[in-house]
């Protein structure tokens, strides 16, 4: 029982760190290669890792996406330890709308103009931060999308998420909150009703006996003859 | 289209949240004054003098400005909003 408690809440943690690593921005100190645009036949399984139309346009089963090619640095540790490896990164640059997940992103048409005002070439090396959410994926074809492109002097940088730290202490406060709230509601609502239903219980628990003790009396003088 | 349906959904959401912290804040100034009296009237459980120092203060609560704090509720997430808003989009 108290296993399979633990591993009940194992998978909950895990979904809920994954929604989190999924859905929080995170920052890729990048260059910019080139950008791209191509159709997109969404299929059942990547169709819900990708946003939606401009938000102007009207939603069809396919569509045009726009990428953005990338070399950028390795990390370890969700972004917080650089290495000085890099490798390609292919970013997607979607609206996000008014809907999920709420960076209220209408602007993608002028981040595409961004990142090809900050093109690198091999000889005139161009760093940007790249802030994105998301994951990439080669087997379902899913890319992270890029949300906002800030050049940067060199690949030594040190990015602060402050968006995240706020966003953690908030929840943090927000869970306790809630708590007390609930232990509250409970003090003051839950315990004395109960004591009233306990009450209402007994009383009802005496009647029942003293029926029940009539019931069989009655049931006796069918027995035993 | 989406943006109606934020702005509903969104309602509906601010609406609960609202509700609950009202009752909440009620039921801590309740308590505070209950304990008040039985602070300064030990043994005085139930009278109508007890009542009617509840009742006072809980109308003194209700006329107060906390109540329409926790009207926040509904401005703080839209001022998030307009914010996060503004961040992404202006370049």
């Amino acid at each position: 029982m108290r296993t399979a408690k633990n591993v009940i809440l194992g998978l909950v943690a895990f979904v809920i760190l994954a929604l989190f690593h999924y859905v929080l921005p995170q920052h890729d100190v990048a260059r910019i290669t080139g950008t791209e645009i191509i159709r997109m036949d969404f299929s059942r399984v990547n169709r819900l890792f990708f946003a939606q139309k401009d938000s102007g346009n009207v939603e069809l089963t396919t569509r045009d996406v726009r990428l953005i090619n990338t070399v950028r640095k390795k990390t370890f540790l969700l972004g917080f330890i650089q290495r000085k490896k890099e490798g390609v990164m292919v970013y997607r640059n979607e609206d996000t709308g008014w809907i999920w997940p709420p960076y209220f992103k209408f602007d993608s048409a002028d981040l595409q103009a961004e990142a090809l005002a900050n093109l690198s070439s091999p000889d005139n090396e161009q760093w940007v931060v790249i802030t994105h959410y998301g994951w990439r994926n080669r087997f379902f074809t899913i890319y992270p999308n890029a949300v906002a492109i800030r050049p940067v002097a060199g690949p030594d940088v040190t990015v602060i998420p402050w968006f995240n730290i706020f966003f953690f202490v908030f929840l943090g406060v927000a869970v306790l909150f809630v708590r007390a709230m609930w232990l509250q509601f409970r003090e003051r609502t839950v315990d004395p009703a109960l004591e009233d239903t306990r009450d209402a219980w007994e009383k009802v628990d005496a009647y029942a006996d003293e029926k029940r003790g009539r019931l069989s009396r009655w049931f006796g003088t069918w027995r035993g003859k | 289209m989406g943006f109606i349906r934020l702005i509903i959904f969104g309602f509906l959401l601010l609406s609960v949240i609202y509700v609950a912290i009202s009752i909440y804040s009620r039921s801590i100034r309740r308590e505070k004054l209950e304990d008040r009296w039985a602070e300064e009237h030990p043994g005085d459980m139930e009278s109508p003098e007890r009542d009617a120092y509840i009742e006072t203060g809980m109308t003194e609560y209700q006329n107060s400005i906390r109540p329409k704090l926790v009207l926040l509720v509904y401005i703080i997430p839209t001022i998030a909003v307009g914010l996060i808003l503004y961040l992404t989009n202006a370049n």
